[in-house]
């Protein structure tokens, strides 16, 4: 039988390739690899697609997502691609905000870049634990909501919201600053001992607070007279 | 192919006709140039052997535009042509349209058939043909697929024709032409009101005697026509008095006609015109939507698309049939006419996008809810013509979007039908579904 | 003129790489030095000014060419038709929440996607002519840009951090359009906030080089139908809302009110009816055709050759040739006319639609209700019929709309789209004064029946031979009473309505029913 395609038997793809192409092909790779890592992730960590909020569990699982990452080279724009990539369930097969924000914290711990800008308005979910351990030199900012436990366990870095938190921001913060420029909900700086969180907006509640100092629209209401150190 | 000669002759019974017959306002433009749809279709379906049918309101042209073109391009004289159509109405018969026996010869006891001029000479007029039952209509239209006309076992065999069929829009006593027969017509296009301006010159200067019309040579014909001789004698006949005709026309209009070889020549050359790569892919693509079914293997008529399909937002989820096989082969036929008219290299995309509405138009069946959904909107063809036009774009800006990958994976095909050991290119569009289907690859997208 | 000549020379050469666009010869016009390139419903004009600045540092025929190469790309690719400029507008003002820079955004984007597409695809000097164009504000940012993501050397360059981030964004991938100019704006929203408040201080706006996209790129009938698809796409009555209100200046100057069809001057646009009326454009019903009818007597019809034992009576002497010989003589096979008949008339419609607290503002949120009854009066506008309107919230208290049977599309948008907000009572006589002005007219009510004097309307319409269509939302003790009460009338039909939006479906299903059974109504 005659060939159907024999007018295309020249015919090349003529592919002319720009940097554009080169730039996201490479873009694409690497979200494949940091996406890999965090499935890896939730492989190890919630296998039944649970995932309790504990002291043990979140530092396991940050060693692991610093496992996962190990040897990755990405950018800041890298880390924003994959943020969205959470939200669109069709890339990833199931978003656990928990283990994702300590992978992002991972993420950004580990970056190139001293300062990392998250542009994260678009996003419909609020990730939580975002911040985990963020470094002394590390400046992170993020543009638009978080979750819960946002900045725990900050240790020296800068952590900048452009929007507002919910609950155990700056828990057990140990030193480096958080700035969160709206609102922020229950048991703020529970378990902080050092550093300063500065709130622009209303804190609904605090939690018990060891050391460290917090601000709320300006004022310091940690410490005051009206509020003493938590002593375990 | 700068030939140019026939094509020159061919502009001039254009502007001749245009000018002087068939006033008109020009409605399509292609290469820079403008002009009628009706008599620039009408002037290749005389070349190309094509049949067309011509819609429109009454009294708009549909029958003469194709009388002048038919008398012109085969030089017979007016007359001639007028005697040979076939009127479309319910009782009409077969003795009327093909042939009757010879009366004379019937009383001794003999058969002998008396061809009707309608089907011995080459231009074929039908006038309304939705008027004529349904089972007439089958008998003109398989005598004119093939050239082969029957009576009272005796064959008559055409070498060469065209057929201009005419129809109004549904009124009260028209049927419909159903769709086995509509789909033996190449091309169907539009006798339009020329506008006020040129209307109110139409029949301003009246002639004293028609410049088609020559009562000698018609006489003659007419003889000949009747006489007793076989077929092919005629018709020899025949051509010297149209080679008579011709002459008349040269000298009296600066017209020339062609003759059977000049005809014949046209045709070869027309036919050496081949479609570039861009043409070829687009066609293919367009096949592709229009043929396809992911669910059922193929388009059907009696099969219903759901919605939810992969495939939806292409041409297979808004219509109801399959392309025929008789498609490509008008498109192939008149984009060949058209670039060889326009003295092009070969067919490009430019000639297949003016093509592609007129001879899709009356062959797709489009499902009620795209016909609801477009039949508000504003346009300057009637709504056959303006759908496929509007459809045509969009698959045309599909394929300008993933050009360069179709030619890749057409490709592909090329080398896996060869024999080589290459994966076919996934994409969503069905022509890649249908190059897998053609080296032997399964359609894995879920049902 | 040079520059014709040059035009003349390469159109047809660029019209064959761009696969012939439909587009007239461009032409050259006086213009601006600072602008390149008009294009008015689609006729692409030249500067010629801009052309003699700019043919001291390029060939003149690679200037006219890669202006070109812009036009007519800009037609074909991107934005390609008025409703992917319309998303493209409505994604930009999601960012910068401002009319002109969300503009401004969506133009650069265009821009962007457009040459990016040239440079890669086909044979262009866009990157040199960008070489030569000056660099200053948004457009220094975008050629630093095309020299990262073109490799061209363009003699840019700096804006690091923007570059990168604008490098990252997939321009020629159609179907990211909405999130990349998303981001794209995003990115640049500080820069084109610089530009807008140096402009409203100096009052002096400069163009962009490659020209501008307004509406008057489109013909009446692309913004029609980019309008309708933008409603259909877009979801949200708030989002079309406020798109078209941006463009309300420009689609009247254009000719687009709200009269009739959404055409014509005059009337001023009203963005909620044309987003029901857009939308009511895609639930619709074909035109019914002719019928076929028989005629009631036998006709003859065809030829067959007559056969020993046929009979005699239908013989047709004349094709017989006087003959009766088998295989000459012909008899007529008769049969039943058929023919196209009349249409027996299509009554009118009344649609009485509730407006009360219960139900959803149209003009603030995708009313289904709203959008039935629009499709139903569409539906019968359509076959030349009438339709009145009865809206009613507390109609005893005034707060109601009667509109007489009427052809005005936009007067019935209107009494529908009207919303009072209080309670739930009908006014019968209102109904009754409607119902005599027609002959019989089907009737179409959509309430979720929780209607103060219930009782009255369902003896009411246990007393009229109306065809009716009630549609009901939700399921409680009244519509159980309703239910109750019309169980014996077969000429009313009641739907129970779960999910709102098979309102339009429902209602379109009923009136296609009534319409194919016209007899029935009289």
């Amino acid at each position: 039988m005659k060939n159907p395609f024999e007018a295309f038997h020249h015919t090349g793809a003529r592919k002319r390739e720009i940097p554009l192409d080169t730039i996201l092909k490479s873009k694409e790779e690497t979200l494949s690899k940091i996406l890999t890592g965090y499935e890896d992730l939730l492989k190890n960590e919630a296998k039944d697609l649970v995932w309790l909020m504990q002291y043990s569990t979140v530092i396991k699982a940050y060693s692991i997502a610093e496992k996962g990452i190990e040897g990755l080279e990405y950018t800041a724009e890298d880390i924003e691609e994959f943020c969205y990539a959470l939200d669109h369930s069709d890339q990833i097969p199931y978003l656990i905000t928990g283990p994702a924000g300590i992978y992002i914290s991972a993420l950004c711990n580990h970056a190139q870049e001293q300062e990392i800008c998250l542009h994260l308005r678009d996003l419909t979910v609020k990730i939580n634990l975002l911040g985990y351990r963020l470094p002394t030199d590390k400046k992170l900012m993020v543009q638009g909501n978080v979750g819960d436990f946002t900045g725990i366990g900050l240790d020296g870095g800068e952590l900048i919201i452009e929007g507002s938190g919910k609950n155990y921001t700056g828990a057990g913060m140990k030193r480096g600053k958080i700035v969160v420029r709206h609102n922020l909900g229950f048991n703020t700086g529970h378990g902080m001992t050092g550093g300063e969180l500065m709130v622009g907006g209303r804190i609904k509640g605090l939690g018990k607070i060891v050391g460290g100092k917090l601000y709320e629209r300006d004022q310091l209401i940690f410490p005051n007279e009206g509020i003493k150190p938590f002593y375990v | 192919m700068k030939n140019g000669h026939y094509q020159a002759r061919i502009r001039a019974i254009y502007n001749f006709i245009s000018d002087n017959l068939y006033l008109n306002r020009p409605d399509i433009e292609i290469k820079g140039e403008q002009f009628n749809s009706t008599l620039l279709f009408g002037l290749l379906t005389g070349l190309n052997r094509g049949k067309a049918l011509i819609i429109g309101e009454p009294g708009l042209g549909k029958t003469t535009s194709a009388e002048y073109v038919g008398s012109i391009l085969y030089r017979y004289p007016l007359g001639i042509v007028w005697g040979s159509e076939v009127s479309g109405h319910p009782e009409q018969t077969e003795e009327k349209i093909i042939g009757r026996p010879h009366l004379g010869e019937l009383n001794k006891g003999k058969e002998k058939v008396v061809w009707s001029d309608f089907a011995q000479i080459p231009v074929k007029i039908v006038d309304e043909i939705n008027r004529l039952p349904e089972t007439k209509q089958s008998m003109i239209l398989n005598g004119v697929d093939r050239g082969n006309w029957e009576y009272l076992n005796e064959i008559l065999i055409n070498d060469e024709y065209s057929l201009f069929a005419t129809a109004n829009y549904q009124d009260r006593g028209t049927n419909t032409i159903i769709a086995p027969l509509i789909d033996r017509f190449d091309c169907l296009i539009e006798s339009r009101h020329p506008g006020s301006n040129i209307a109110y010159t139409i029949g301003k200067e009246a002639l004293v005697h028609h410049p088609l019309r020559h009562p000698q040579y018609e006489k003659e014909l007419h003889q000949i026509l009747r006489g007793d001789k076989p077929y092919e004698e005629k018709m020899t006949l025949a051509e010297g008095v149209c080679d008579l005709f011709g002459e008349y026309l040269k000298e009296q209009l600066g017209l020339e006609g062609l003759n059977k070889e000049e005809r014949t020549h046209i045709n070869e050359e027309m036919l050496g015109l081949n479609f570039d790569i861009d043409t070829n892919a687009f066609v293919r693509m367009m096949l592709a939507e229009l043929s396809f079914c992911h669910k059922y293997g193929q388009k059907r008529s009696v099969e219903t698309c759901e919605d939810g399909c992969h495939y939806s937002g292409y041409l297979c989820h808004h219509i109801k049939n399959c392309a025929s096989n008789r498609l490509p082969m008008s498109m192939r036929k008149y984009a060949q006419s058209l670039a060889w008219f326009l003295e092009d290299d070969g067919v490009d995309l430019e000639h297949i996008r003016l093509i592609i509405p007129y001879t899709l138009a009356h062959r797709i069946q489009w499902k009620d809810s795209y016909l609801s959904k477009k039949e508000g909107e504003g346009r300057n063809d009637p709504f056959q013509i303006y759908l496929v036009k509007a459809a045509a774009e969009e698959a045309f800006q599909r394929y300008n979007e993933q050009r360069e990958y179709l030619l890749e994976a057409l490709s592909v095909g090329y080398r896996a039908f060869a024999g080589e050991e290459v994966t076919p290119l996934e994409g969503d569009h069905p022509i890649y579904e249908e190059i897998k289907k053609d080296i032997g690859g399964k359609d894995e997208k879920s049902l | 003129m040079e520059i014709e000549h040059i035009i003349q020379k390469l159109w047809p050469r660029v019209r064959k790489k761009h696969f012939y666009p439909q587009l007239p010869l461009p032409v050259v016009i006086e213009g601006g030095e600072d602008c390149a390139l008009e294009i008015k419903s689609k006729q692409l004009s030249i500067s010629s000014a801009f052309y003699d600045k700019l043919k001291e540092d390029m060939d003149g025929e690679e200037i006219v060419e890669a202006v070109l190469d812009h036009g007519i790309t800009h037609y074909m690719y991107c934005p390609w038709d008025f409703h992917t400029h319309l998303t493209l507008y409505n994604e930009a003002k999601k960012v910068v929440r401002q009319k002109d820079q969300a503009h401004r955004a969506a133009t650069y984007f265009m821009d962007v996607v457009t040459d990016t597409y040239c440079v890669k695809e086909k044979d262009t000097n866009i990157a040199t002519l960008y070489k030569n164009l000056p660099k200053t504000g948004v457009h220094e940012v975008l050629t630093a840009l095309y020299e990262k993501i073109w490799g061209e050397d363009l003699g840019s360059g700096g804006h690091e951090e923007l570059v990168n981030r604008l490098s990252r964004i997939p321009y020629l991938d159609r179907k990211s359009w909405k999130k990349s100019i998303k981001k794209f704006t995003e990115v640049i929203q500080h820069i084109l906030e610089e530009e807008w408040n140096d402009e409203q201080m100096s009052s002096h706006r400069k163009p962009n080089p490659m020209g501008e996209h307004s509406l008057e790129n489109y013909s009446l009938e692309e913004i029609d139908q980019g309008l309708r698809e933008f409603a259909g796409a877009v979801g949200d009555l708030q989002e079309f809302k406020e798109t078209v209100e941006d463009l309300k200046e420009e689609l009247e100057e254009k000719g687009y009110g709200a009269g009739g069809m959404g055409r014509g001057k005059g009337n001023p646009l009203d963005a909620n009816l044309l987003y029901y009326m857009k939308l009511a454009e895609s639930y619709t019903l074909p035109i019914r055709k002719l019928p076929i009818e028989k005629r009631g007597y036998l006709h003859p019809h065809a030829h067959r050759p007559w056969e020993i034992g046929k009979p005699f009576a239908d013989i047709d002497v004349w094709t017989s040739f006087g003959k009766i010989i088998p295989g000459i003589t012909q008899i007529w096979t008769k049969r039943e006319g058929e023919t196209h008949g009349e249409y027996e008339g299509i009554p009118d419609c009344l649609i009485i639609i509730d407006s009360s607290g219960s139900m959803i503002n149209p003009r603030e949120r995708l009313s289904h209700a709203v959008l039935g009854a629009v499709c139903a009066c569409n539906a019968y506008l359509k076959h030349e019929s009438r339709a009145a309107v009865y809206n009613f919230s507390d109609a005893l208290r005034g707060n109601k709309v009667v509109l007489e049977f009427s052809h005005d599309k936009e007067q019935i948008y209107q009494a529908i789209c009207r919303y009072f907000g209080g309670g739930t009572a009908l006014d019968l006589d209102d109904i009754t004064s409607l119902l005599a002005n027609a002959d019989n007219p089907d009737i179409f009510i959509i309430t979720d029946m929780q209607i103060t004097n219930l009782e009255k309307l369902i003896d009411f319409f246990q007393r009229i031979d109306n065809r009716v269509t009630a549609v009901h939302l939700g399921h409680n003790v009244h519509t159980t009473r309703f239910k109750d009460g019309m169980a014996k009338k077969k000429n009313i039909s009641l739907f129970n309505v779960k999910n709102k939006e098979d309102i339009p479906k429902i209602i379109l299903g009923k009136v296609k029913e009534y319409l194919n059974s016209p007899a029935e109504w009289r």
